[in-house]
């Protein structure tokens, strides 16, 4: 294209070339210039493995503290197995009313297993634990409730909850009781760690896009002449921070890559000392490791960080950059 | 092809490097710019080229006035008119080759067209064996042609030197000007700025005089024997 004199053929693209190749011809420059800045890199290695060390140190945290969260999630719901709602019956019930609603109970499709305590039995547990023996001998009465517990089939803190409202319904039962508190809590604590690590995380994947951004302006500068002489005999901004843009590119890709092998050291490192751990409490708790959706996740994070980073510090410097004088 | 209209330009601190400045150049002229340095020389070619901006006054190449080019067309300005710096402005670290393909590139030439083109304003300047050398080890002589094949190697319809012979020996710089001469030849226009007033004079071309930012002379300049 020439905008002083129209019909003279410039370019390429004065060239009869069909679309299909010029198509081609795109994506084949594109790639050129991909590898002339893997090139780049590679001609001044001390420079490129200090920055790419940078990143994936800078990766690395984040996704360390994914999987940490991944494998708390993970604990925290085997614990959720273990809901459990206890009916206390009212006192001076039938034996046969109670004995008929654990016969209910245990044909009801959303509970999975009833166990019947009766009041004596629970006198006979208490008085054992509790150390205080002989003392509860001199008690007129038995004051403990009988007690049906009753274990949900769907262990989800809503279902339990659904559960429990339709159970503490029942005529003899004078109150029922969830043991879900616990696991509340415990999910808060995991949404909070969660949140933490959101935060932890934008701060560490910040830092990478200002790393990235530094580092391009750095070359820029190192290239001013270069780019000066570009500019004189006509080439576009576009044109100019292409291998750039490149760089920023390639910075991501090895970054996200050590990242992910230091995160995989680091679980093979961890993996005897925590199946150590589960071991003495009889847990059949292993550790997570990235899986390939979570690692191109991560690939693809680092690239867009780095092109990002690039494009932010390609935008400013290089418009900037004027020829002084032929 | 080029021309000038009342121009002027005035720096901040007003010192005043070119006064209505006036001139055309026709296509297919050739002509000199002569002038001691900080006469205003370098400045005209900067309006020229877009490094600068005139403060007042017009510049037209074809008819199109340069003050109504945006920033983002200033590219392709660029590539209608060949620049050749005095201190040739090659990328040291990369080939001949390279140097003189980097405006064929910057095109979008690829594959064999380029390189035919590069050969080709390689040969027109006498360089064709020293495709594969780096700048830094060829002559100055050799360097500053360099320069004039990526110059030429898009075949602008203008073509502008400054101080094209700035450091060269009087053989070479004969030759330089004959490279000119021939360019010319086939219909570009040309504008050489150079303080060597001998070699001006005895070219025989219409030459431009400036001094202190005025023209003070438009023709043919006559030769006198240097003291």
């Amino acid at each position: 294209m020439s905008i002083l004199f129209t019909g003279r053929a410039t370019g390429a693209a004065a060239k009869k070339i069909g679309l299909l190749r010029r198509f081609i011809m795109f994506w084949l420059n594109h790639a050129r210039q991909a590898v002339a800045s893997l090139g780049e890199l590679w001609r001044t290695p001390s420079a490129s493995i200090l920055t790419i060390a940078v990143l994936g140190v800078s990766l690395t945290l984040p996704a360390t503290l994914h999987l940490l969260v991944k494998n708390m999630q993970q604990i925290s719901s085997s614990f959720t197995q273990a809901a459990e709602i206890s009916l206390y019956i009212r006192e001076q019930t039938p034996a046969n009313q109670v004995q008929s609603l654990v016969t209910i109970l245990q044909a009801d499709r959303d509970v999975a297993q009833v166990i019947f305590v009766s009041k004596q039995q629970a006198m006979a547990e208490f008085q054992q634990i509790s150390g205080f023996g002989a003392a509860l001998n001199y008690l007129d009465s038995n004051p403990l409730p009988d007690l049906i517990r009753v274990l949900p089939k769907n262990t989800a803190p809503q279902a339990a909850e659904t559960l429990l409202k339709r159970l503490s319904a029942e005529r003899v039962v004078e109150f029922a009781k969830l043991d879900i508190d616990w696991l509340t809590r415990l999910n808060a604590i995991v949404s909070m760690l969660q949140q933490a690590v959101a935060i932890i995380a934008l701060l560490l994947l910040s830092a990478v896009l200002l790393i990235v951004g530094n580092t391009i302006r750095l070359s820029i500068m190192n290239k001013k002449d270069e780019i000066e002489v570009m500019k004189l005999v006509g080439a576009t901004d576009a044109f100019i921070q292409r291998p750039f843009l490149y760089t920023g590119v390639w910075f991501g890709i090895f970054g996200g890559l050590l990242a992910f092998l230091v995160v995989e050291l680091m679980l093979w490192w961890l993996q005897s000392a925590i199946s150590n751990v589960t071991a003495l409490y009889q847990s059949d708790f292993s550790l997570k490791a990235m899986s390939f959706v979570e690692f191109l996740t991560l690939l693809l994070i680092a690239v867009l960080l780095g092109l990002a980073g690039s494009y932010l510090s390609v935008r400013r410097h290089i418009s900037a950059i004027e020829p002084t004088g032929p | 092809m080029l021309q000038f209209d009342q121009v002027s330009k005035s720096y901040p601190g007003g010192f005043v490097a070119l006064d209505r400045i006036s001139f055309r150049l026709e296509k297919g002229e050739m002509a000199f710019l002569t002038g001691h340095s900080g006469a205003g020389k370098s400045t005209l070619l900067k309006l020229i080229s877009l490094i600068e901006r005139p403060s007042a006054g017009r510049v037209l190449i074809n008819d199109i006035e340069l003050s109504r080019i945006k920033r983002s067309q200033i590219p392709y300005v660029r590539r209608d008119v060949g620049i050749i710096f005095q201190n040739h402005r090659l990328l040291m670290n990369h080939t001949v080759f390279d140097n003189v393909a980097l405006p064929l590139v910057i095109e979008g030439f690829t594959g064999k067209e380029m390189v035919k083109r590069v050969h080709a304003a390689l040969d027109k300047v006498g360089l064709l064996d020293k495709v594969r050398c780096l700048p830094a080890t060829l002559s100055g002589g050799e360097q500053q042609r360099v320069g004039i094949a990526r110059a030429v190697v898009n075949k602008p319809p203008l073509l502008l030197a400054d101080e094209p012979t700035g450091n060269l020996d009087p053989d070479l710089s004969k030759d330089t000007m004959r490279v000119f001469e021939a360019f010319n030849q086939v219909g570009v226009s040309v504008l050489v700025a150079t303080h060597d007033l001998g070699l001006v004079a005895r070219m025989k071309y219409r030459t431009l005089t400036l001094k202190q930012g005025r023209m003070i002379n438009d023709g043919l300049l006559q030769y006198q024997e240097p003291v």
